[in-house]
């Protein structure tokens, strides 16, 4: 190199005005035209700068003033793309049900890992009592088969309603969420998740039913479980997917595997997030309404119809293509 | 000197960025300390925030049945699963804590992340976070390359540092070098840049260690160098000295 003193202070004010102008756009936040062209232009500059730098052997703290500049301008100039509504609806609409049609194996897996405690929790506990106490509690069962005894002929307080409905979003899209997450451990995180929920979730409705308010507790769930239920054991497939494709790798890296999964995972849970936040407005204010029981049953029907329908057909349409297509 | 492009990597930890310019330059990337301060203090943004709105929404439940406390609830919600996804998207990438570290999330491809792979960075945290205080993140972070903890991982970003780096004068060896002492050097040094280079960096730090501890470390490398060049030293750090002046100066005094 010619001389490394000359090369810093030949081109060191451009450097400077550099990182001035980063550090006004870093407050800014709308850039006015000019500072864009600008930075542009100084952007440029300074990647060229890089190349003579490391060619020539300027020392490695040239190196790296030179990187860290040309890195904040590059984190500047490629900003990230801006976020459309029309965007959100696709991927509900959309990606999710579709994601979940392509890969319904890990959807019937995460069911069965998580029906088959429910069943078994459900029979065992309605059989008997020591096995409901050696799943939970004794405290919490009788808390349980205290809270269905009455029913809701009288329903419920608005504000007590609302506080619930905060409590189910809080814990259970967070049980769905780890659900999912846990799974990147080869799937072992999901399954026991699924599990020990589903046997839990079991337990509770058989003790209840052994109790003799079976029909209160059935009705007081009808209503939401389309969602509710669907959702978590959609996370729970989601996360052995995760695992899975860790496992079976089809001749890519393992890393590169799980890659390839991204986008199918992130539309299913977006798609569970959003039906747990239904369910919990469900849950917080119409199941525990005074509505007669037979309503109930008719609302609870239709919600598993609906999500039914929703996800075997939603997104088949070539129209929906577009985000503004159709209704 | 040849100009050819070294593209050997660095001797610290890099991400190597191909732009659409055609140019390559590098990213510093975040290792594990600088990691844990920033989650540190947004662990304590977010906790402040959660004591409001507790504070806030117990105070409100003494007038009302709940209608309070459902609020404060989704709230909290909204912050724990939330609030590092929010904040990467609104500030490209980074969080309070981030900012204040000069941290950023990228994609590997030194692009900025998208919504879907904040989504995923983020809930993976829950995996991270297990068995207790993010112990396997930070495990895993520890082993990768890149530094990535699961999430990462899987969503295909690394975390970038952009702290300014200062450009600071060449290094002048006291005392100057004599002839005499130039003399038993080879004329040519068959030295790379990173030779060069991590020289440069250990002479750098040379004020800032202890002179025992100095020692030590250049006597770990000196015995290489005065084997490939065949010359004897007395005092390694001194050594090195004048191989870095040889080096960059030629003959100068």
């Amino acid at each position: 190199m010619k001389n490394r003193d000359t090369f810093v202070h030949e081109r060191s004010p451009a450097w400077a005005e550099l990182d001035r102008l980063l550090n006004q756009l870093s407050v800014k936040t709308t850039p006015t035209g000019e500072q864009v062209a600008r930075l542009g232009r100084l952007y440029r500059d300074i990647c060229s700068d890089v190349m003579s730098a490391r060619s020539q052997g300027a020392g490695p703290d040239v190196t790296a003033h030179l990187d860290a500049l040309a890195a904040r301008a590059h984190n500047h100039l490629y900003e990230a793309r801006p976020h459309r509504i029309g965007l959100a609806r696709q991927l509900l609409v959309r990606d999710f049900p579709r994601a979940l049609r392509k890969n319904l194996g890990f959807f019937l897996a995460s069911l069965g890992l998580f029906g088959l405690p429910m069943l078994i929790g459900t029979l065992g506990a309605l059989h008997s009592r020591d096995f409901a106490m050696a799943v939970l509690p004794n405290e919490m069962l009788e808390q349980m088969a205290e809270s269905y005894r009455e029913g809701f002929n009288s329903g419920r307080d608005a504000d007590a309603d609302a506080a619930m409905a905060g409590f189910y979003v809080y814990n259970n899209v967070g049980i769905a969420f780890r659900c999912f997450a846990t799974g990147v451990l080869f799937g072992l995180g999901s399954i026991f998740f699924l599990v020990y929920n589903g046997l839990v979730i079991g337990t509770v409705l058989g003790h209840v039913t052994a109790s003799g308010a079976g029909l209160n507790i059935l009705a007081f769930v009808s209503g939401h479980s389309a969602f509710e239920l669907t959702a978590i054991v959609i996370s729970g497939g989601a996360g052995l997917q995760m695992g899975y494709a860790l496992i079976s790798t089809r001749g890519k890296t393992r890393l590169g595997s799980l890659r390839a999964q991204a986008k199918d995972l992130v539309a299913l849970i977006a798609g569970a997030a959003a039906m747990l936040l239904i369910a919990a407005a469900i849950e917080g204010f119409w199941s525990p309404s005074a509505v007669p029981m037979q309503v109930k049953w008719g609302v609870g029907a239709a919600n598993v119809l609906g999500v039914a329908t929703f996800l075997a057909f939603a997104g088949r349409s070539p129209k929906l293509a577009k985000p503004e297509g159709s209704s | 000197m040849e100009a050819s492009i070294d593209h050997s990597p660095g001797i610290d930890t890099t991400l190597d960025i191909d732009t659409p310019e055609q140019v390559r330059f590098s990213f510093r990337l975040a290792g594990p300390a600088q990691r844990s301060a920033a989650y540190l203090i947004d662990l304590l943004v977010r906790g402040a925030l959660v004591t409001i709105i507790g504070v806030g929404f117990s105070l409100a439940s003494l007038f009302d049945d709940g209608f309070g406390a459902g609020l404060g609830l989704l709230l909290i919600f909204l912050l724990e699963w939330g609030y590092y996804i929010a904040s990467e998207m609104l500030m490209n990438g980074q969080s309070i804590g981030k900012r204040a570290l000069h941290l950023r999330v990228v994609r590997e491809n030194g692009l900025p992340l998208s919504f879907s792979d904040s989504f995923l960075r983020n809930l993976l945290r829950a995996a991270d976070f297990l068995p207790f205080m993010n112990a396997l993140g930070l495990l895993v972070l520890s082993l990768d390359s890149k530094f990535r903890r699961l999430g990462d991982l899987v969503a295909g970003t690394v975390v970038v540092s952009e702290e300014r780096q200062d450009i600071r004068p060449l290094i002048a060896i006291q005392p100057p070098p004599s002839a005499e002492e130039l003399s038993r050097l080879p004329r040519q040094l068959n030295l790379t840049r990173l030779d060069i280079d991590a020289l440069e960096l250990f002479l750098r730090r040379s004020g800032h260690l202890n002179p025992a501890r100095e020692q030590e470390l250049a006597e770990m490398v000196a015995p290489m160098y005065a084997t490939r060049f065949s010359v004897r030293y007395h005092n390694p750090v001194r050594f090195l000295a004048l191989l870095y002046h040889r080096a960059t100066r030629g003959d100068a005094a």
